[in-house]
């Protein structure tokens, strides 16, 4: 009876992860004419794992082909690959920046509209592979599950030590901003008033020469 | 044989677990052009709570700045089509909304202004903080109430993450705008100044011009 109930639920399992994959991912609209992007800033160090599928519903023609081109923020080419219907890359990221990938549509486009691609995007720690810390480690269930909840935290926990540092380099570009503001104004009004001081003395000057004072 | 049996049961839940959780969550930087431009997100199941929120990125460019300053609209569509809400003119947004039904739901931004604007953008599908119990939940029982609980934690920190993403995308808004009013402040009073003086310099020159001409004349009329 047990073995029944374990192999049926492995069947709702695999049914059910079928149900998963269809939702998983945005899905972008890519105009025929023109380039898609969509970019992320990036720490050093982070996994990136990013999957691109095609979405057609039009069995009578052509799955439409797009390309695609992954860039690093110092522009370096990280994945590039013409007329494909789906596809995936990964990479680790080694310069903190701005990541850029982006889709275009080529080749044959028959019905001419835009094509749907769908792009599931995982950073850091999404991107673990947890299947194989489970078979390295052999740990299973509920301490599986806690691990991924540390790893969740651990990266809550960068991303806000991150916010602390921009915060305190905000804090430190408004301090100068005052002090910057404060003293280039006085000086400003401290030649609006020289300026006028010579102002009338150039003119009394004048006026003492023309004889009318 | 009995323990073995648990534990291999309680291992295929946590399998179970592991592939139906959904996280659906893409922190992601778009472009929108002029225009309208639509993103898609699928929802599993009916009463799943939808977040979505995101953050207009002033290009830190001068003479952009006024047809910047209204933001973009959005546009969220139900999987047949039917409008569920609607925000106009934002540069920022965060919302959250439970799902009608399950479906494929449109997210349009529209873009009034000439100029590409730059979107940090985020969606996310919570499945086990919704309200409404589905059968997905009966099936749950199936699961221990441990591994249960352990979802819902899992969830509370998508979110949390989630808001994060948006803190920070709002954090960067303020950084672009702290750098330019920083390096534009001593530019400012430099022209200020030199403004200052060519005024000066403008009012002596005519002044002078002024009484030269009237000094001429009554010169000549004597």
């Amino acid at each position: 009876m047990r073995r029944e109930v374990v192999v049926s639920l492995l069947v709702l399992c695999f049914i059910g992860s079928d149900v998963v994959q269809e939702g998983e991912g945005i899905w972008l609209n890519v105009p025929p004419s023109k380039n898609k992007c969509v970019s992320e800033e990036i720490q050093n160090n982070v996994v990136v794992l990013a999957d691109y599928v095609v979405i057609y519903d039009d069995p009578a023609h052509v799955t439409p082909t797009i390309s695609v081109k992954v860039t690093s923020p110092y522009g370096n080419d990280l994945h590039h690959q013409e007329n494909a219907t789906h596809g995936q890359f990964a990479f680790t990221a080694h310069e903190a920046g701005n990541y850029l990938a982006c889709f275009s549509v080529d080749g044959s486009n028959p019905g001419g509209g835009d094509v749907s691609v769908n792009l599931e995007w995982r950073t850091g720690i999404a991107a673990k592979d947890w299947e194989s810390v489970a078979r390295k480690e052999k740990i299973e269930g509920v301490e599986l599950e806690l691990r991924k909840l540390e790893g969740a935290v651990e990266a809550i926990h960068e991303n806000l030590l991150y916010l602390r540092t921009r915060e305190a380099e905000m804090r430190t570009v408004s301090e100068r901003t005052n002090g910057r503001v404060a003293w280039w104004s006085i000086m400003s009004l401290g030649i609006c008033i020289v300026v006028s001081a010579l102002q009338l003395w150039h003119l009394k000057r004048f006026f003492q020469k023309k004889k009318l004072i | 044989m009995g323990l073995w049996g648990l534990r291999h049961a309680v291992a295929m839940a946590a399998l179970c677990l592991v592939l139906l959780r959904s996280r659906g969550t893409e922190g992601l930087r778009l472009w929108i052009e002029e225009g309208e431009e639509c993103f898609s997100q699928g929802v599993k199941y009916e009463g799943d709570s939808f977040h979505v929120s995101f953050v207009v990125i002033k290009d830190n460019s001068p003479w952009h700045h006024s047809a910047n300053a209204d933001g973009i609209d959005l546009v969220i569509k139900g999987p047949s089509g039917e409008q569920i809400l609607d925000f106009r003119d934002r540069k920022s947004l965060t919302i959250s909304f439970m799902a009608p039904s399950k479906g494929i739901y449109h997210l349009c931004f529209i873009n009034k202004s000439p100029y590409h604007e730059s979107i940090y953008f985020d969606v996310h599908v919570g499945h086990l903080k919704s309200l409404k119990p589905s059968e997905q939940h009966l099936q749950d029982a199936h699961v221990t109430p441990l591994m249960e609980q352990i979802a819902k934690l899992e969830e509370a920190l998508d979110n949390i993450v989630f808001e994060q993403h948006w803190l920070k995308a709002e954090t960067h808004r303020q950084a672009i705008v702290n750098d330019g009013m920083s390096r534009r402040a001593i530019p400012k009073a430099v022209i200020e100044s030199v403004a200052l003086v060519g005024a000066s310099v403008l009012q002596v020159y005519l002044l002078q011009r002024l009484f030269n001409r009237k000094l001429g004349a009554s010169v000549l009329k004597v």
